[in-house]
């Protein structure tokens, strides 16, 4: 009995030994090899809702450094000047192709949304007593316009503004903004790279490119099972930005296109393409480009004997694709960044409203810059005018992470681009019809679902 | 068992003191080396030792590279107190015995220890005055503005805009004398504009190889024209052959960084500047250095650099300075030195870093802000640009970097 005790002491004095060997050993191996000492980075966090799948060379090759894992800060001067006192006016810089360009009828749009916007943060009295101003400029003019224009806002004092939807006249505008650090939000621009510049300086409550190309990825090839995808795009930024994202994702998938083939804006006859898309034999197609002459393609598709469906960017989700194409639109899916047709009351009272003011029913364009200034508005209530001060509340992800506007939540990723959701259509029996996007399917659930 | 249990009864107490030695060594090798403090403070710089050693990668004596990177101090700020028109100050240019600041409210120029203004009332093209160079061959001041570049010549000031001349965009972010040549890098393209001809050029995606019309910073050296072209990499011209070429990020995307060292760090250039063969490229994910046969990146978790976030550099012989967001780093191919302010107070902080060493030395004065916009260089003097000032430093001639 006296063996068995000296024996179970025994035994647990050797247990504790080795417990405070191992403890020991634990803590030096910890502070002899710290993780903050490896060169690459380690932290896995994928960017932009990117799959594992869709990660850049993911497959093969983890990345030395993922750039936007973290959020650039703003450290300059200027949260310590004082507001002036002798105000009559707070003014907020607009800029968008609002002349000269086939835009314009969306930067038209994008203008009412925002003074829309304005009128009504007006009605309540502005800020403290102070009318809102909206201060328009268009981006359409001499090379670089947009540069200059920001430069002029500047001069006119604004405290933000709101910009654009033409992809190099934004990113010029947002380089200028930097340089003159003014707050700038950006409500039309889906050009993935627009927030991949690491400018602390402007956040997007928009879904850019990436967001639809992924929707489209996963609906086309994961869902509808096609295979040979042919690409017609616009031969603009807007084309060639855009279809990137579905370009890499697609061959990620393991599906490269079939064919990528160009048309200028403003081009009515598109034969010479259509011929080749056809000898490619794709099993679907896609168009990048703005309505009218996505329209006038989808026709003469189905002209020259093309049936396969056609999938869309977020731009032909418009009502002059649908009066152009008619019924040969039908089917046709795109992608859109929100649903106008919820039943959400501020939706709603918005699309109503606006019908009132302006005798049309508010686009896209319309309710992303409505949203995207009253993000403004409210930043100047809350921060007060200071530049800086305002900035920071745009951008420091608690403010206005989760905001609920009439175009859905928005959810800002560390690069300030909305990641929140995105809307798919389809057309049918001449409208759009609107579904939620999917989830995406990953490989593994691909897999399975094959497996029988 | 038995005999197991006694080993380690017996030896448990020398386990544990090999055990605590070798984790208090993993504190002395780890990379933060705070228990130096040269006190600068009390003005009395002391040199810091320099181990010889001959490095794997270059063949060379560190010692004799480190013994040339200086240490700058001594830092003397000027703000709208001091008068300047504004403390938000975006360039800076050593001219002789003046220095000439361009800020948000016109041109500064310092002489005789007194500041005098220009703005757009003198002639300027625009109070914003983003960058600064003087002709070696005429003297000519050549000043790039918000909106307009604005020759300086005998007291007249010249304005060249969109509506008057060749200029791409009226947003000039860097104006570089090279001979009888001016380059600009604008809002909307490169452009020259030959000072004997007065005829300009224009370089867009149209006509070069960039993937977009906008640039950001030029410089020149060794018989070409580099352009930092925003969101297309560096551009490349040659004056002989008047041929271009472009080197881009090769991994191709904007979110991530492949390899380290296959390229430029990233397509959104910032800023690029051309010394001793050495092409240096700033960007807002970090440095790139080429020597025309292989690309090196610096980034701020792997080197001395204090942050990514890059806004201007220039090269002065050996040395490239780094104005960042975080404040001025220096570089020679092997040392690191970074000016940074206390945080606690306004007495400065010197950090040196070469390999993984790095040293933290407390000075007396402080560079005038962090986020560091401008810079340039003579003889043992260091001006510097900055969000909030100008500041004006000098060599520590006791002290020069090196671990």
């Amino acid at each position: 009995m006296i063996l068995t005790n000296n024996t179970n002491v025994m035994k647990n004095q050797d247990q504790k030994i080795k417990l405070r060997v191992l403890v020991l050993t634990i803590l030096t191996m910890f502070f002899l090899f710290p993780v903050s000492d490896l060169n690459g980075q380690d932290k896995k966090l994928n960017y932009g809702n990117t799959t594992d799948e869709l990660v850049p060379y993911g497959r093969f090759q983890k990345a030395y450094k993922n750039f936007f894992d973290d959020v650039q800060p703003f450290t300059g001067a200027g949260r310590e000047k004082v507001p002036p006192t002798d105000l009559t006016e707070v003014r907020i810089g607009f800029l968008g192709p609002l002349e000269g360009s086939i835009l314009t009828p969306l930067g038209i749009q994008m203008l009412q949304g925002a003074s829309f916007a304005i009128e009504e943060a007006n009605n309540k009295g502005g800020y403290n007593g102070i009318p809102f101003k909206l201060m328009p400029h268009n981006d359409v003019g001499l090379w670089g316009a947009a540069a200059n224009e920001v430069v002029k806002m500047n001069d006119e004092k604004v405290w933000a503004f709101l910009g654009s939807i033409d992809d190099i006249n934004t990113h010029v505008a947002l380089r200028v903004a930097l340089k003159l650090e003014i707050p700038m939000v950006n409500s039309g621009d889906p050009d993935p790279t627009l927030t991949e510049t690491r400018i602390p300086w402007m956040i997007r409550n928009i879904a850019d490119d990436r967001q639809s190309s992924y929707a489209l990825v996963n609906h086309i090839y994961r869902e509808k099972k096609h295979s040979r995808i042919a690409v017609l795009r616009a031969n603009n930024r807007y084309g060639r930005v855009g279809i990137m994202e579905f370009r890499d994702a697609a061959l990620r998938y393991g599906f490269p296109l079939v064919l990528e083939i160009r048309y200028n804006d403003g081009e009515i006859d598109f034969a010479t393409q259509i011929e080749r898309m056809i000898k490619s034999s794709p099993d679907a197609v896609v168009l990048w480009g703005n309505a009218k002459e996505t329209a006038l393609i989808i026709n003469q598709m189905r002209q020259m004997g093309m049936e396969q469906p056609v999938y869309g960017s977020d731009r032909l989700m418009s009502k002059e694709l649908l009066e152009i194409a008619g019924e040969n639109a039908e089917g046709l899916v795109t992608t859109c960044q929100y649903n106008p047709t919820l039943d959400e009351p501020n939706l709603v009272a918005f699309n109503k409203n606006y019908n009132e003011r302006y005798g049309m029913e508010p686009d896209v364009f319309a309710a992303h810059a409505y949203d995207g200034m009253n993000l403004i508005i409210e930043a100047i209530h809350k921060a007060g005018l200071n530049r800086a001060l305002i900035r920071d509340l745009l951008t420091d992800h608690k403010t206005f992470q989760g905001y609920q506007g009439i175009t859905g939540e928005l959810i800002l990723d560390p690069s300030w681009n909305d990641i929140g959701s995105i809307w798919m259509t389809e057309v049918r029996d001449g409208k759009f019809d609107f579904f939620p996007t999917p989830p995406l399917i990953s490989d593994e659930q691909e897999n399975k679902k094959s497996t029988p | 068992m038995k005999n197991n249990n006694r080993f380690f009864q017996k030896n448990i107490k020398v386990l544990s003191l090999i055990l605590l030695s070798v984790f208090l060594s993993g504190f002395s090798i780890s990379k933060q080396d705070k228990s130096f403090q040269n006190d600068l403070e009390d003005n009395q710089a002391k040199p810091v030792e320099i181990s010889s050693r001959v490095s794997p990668e270059t063949g060379s004596d560190i010692k004799d590279e480190a013994q040339q990177m200086p240490v700058y101090g001594n830092w003397e700020t000027f703000t709208v107190k001091d008068g300047l028109p504004a403390d938000k100050a975006y360039c800076v240019r050593i001219d002789g015995d003046r220095v000439l600041v361009g800020t948000s409210a016109g041109l500064a120029v310092y002489e005789n220890e007194t500041w005098k203004t220009y703005t757009a009332e003198d002639g300027l093209a625009h109070n914003g005055v983003l960058s600064i160079d003087v002709s070696e061959l005429t003297g000519d001041v050549w000043l790039g503005t918000l909106g307009g570049l604005t020759r300086w010549s005998a007291g007249r000031f010249e304005t060249f805009t969109q509506f008057n001349s060749g200029l791409a965009n009226d947003v000039i972010y860097t104006v570089i004398c090279d001979g009888k040549d001016v380059w600009v890098a604008t809002g909307g393209g490169a452009g020259s504009y030959d000072t004997y001809t007065r005829e300009w050029g224009i370089y867009t995606e149209r006509n070069a190889p960039m993937h977009e019309p906008w640039t950001y910073g030029v410089c020149a050296g060794g018989g070409k024209i580099f352009i930092a072209a925003w969101g297309g990499g560096v551009i490349e011209y040659t004056k002989e052959t008047k041929q271009f070429r472009d080197y881009v990020d090769p991994d191709g995307e904007m979110e991530i960084d492949l390899f380290p060292d296959d390229g430029v760090i990233h397509d959104i250039t910032t800023g690029v500047t051309f010394a001793d063969d050495i092409l240096w490229v700033a960007t807002y994910f970090g440095l790139s250095r080429y020597d025309g046969t292989r690309w090196k990146g610096y980034l701020d978790h792997d080197s001395g650099l204090v942050s990514n976030f890059i806004n201007f550099l220039k090269a002065d012989g050996p040395v490239v300075w780094l104005c960042t967001d975080l404040g001025l780093s220096s570089f020679n191919g092997e040392t690191w030195v970074t000016y940074r302010k206390n945080e606690n107070n306004k007495k400065g902080k010197i950090i040196i870093t070469e390999g993984e060493n790095t040293k933290e030395i407390s000075s007396t004065t402080s560079i005038s802000h962090e986020f560091v916009i401008g810079v340039d260089t003579q003889d043992d003097v260091v001006w510097i640009a900055t969000s909030k000032g100008v500041s004006r430093g000098e060599i520590l001639k006791d002290l020069t970097a090196g671990l």
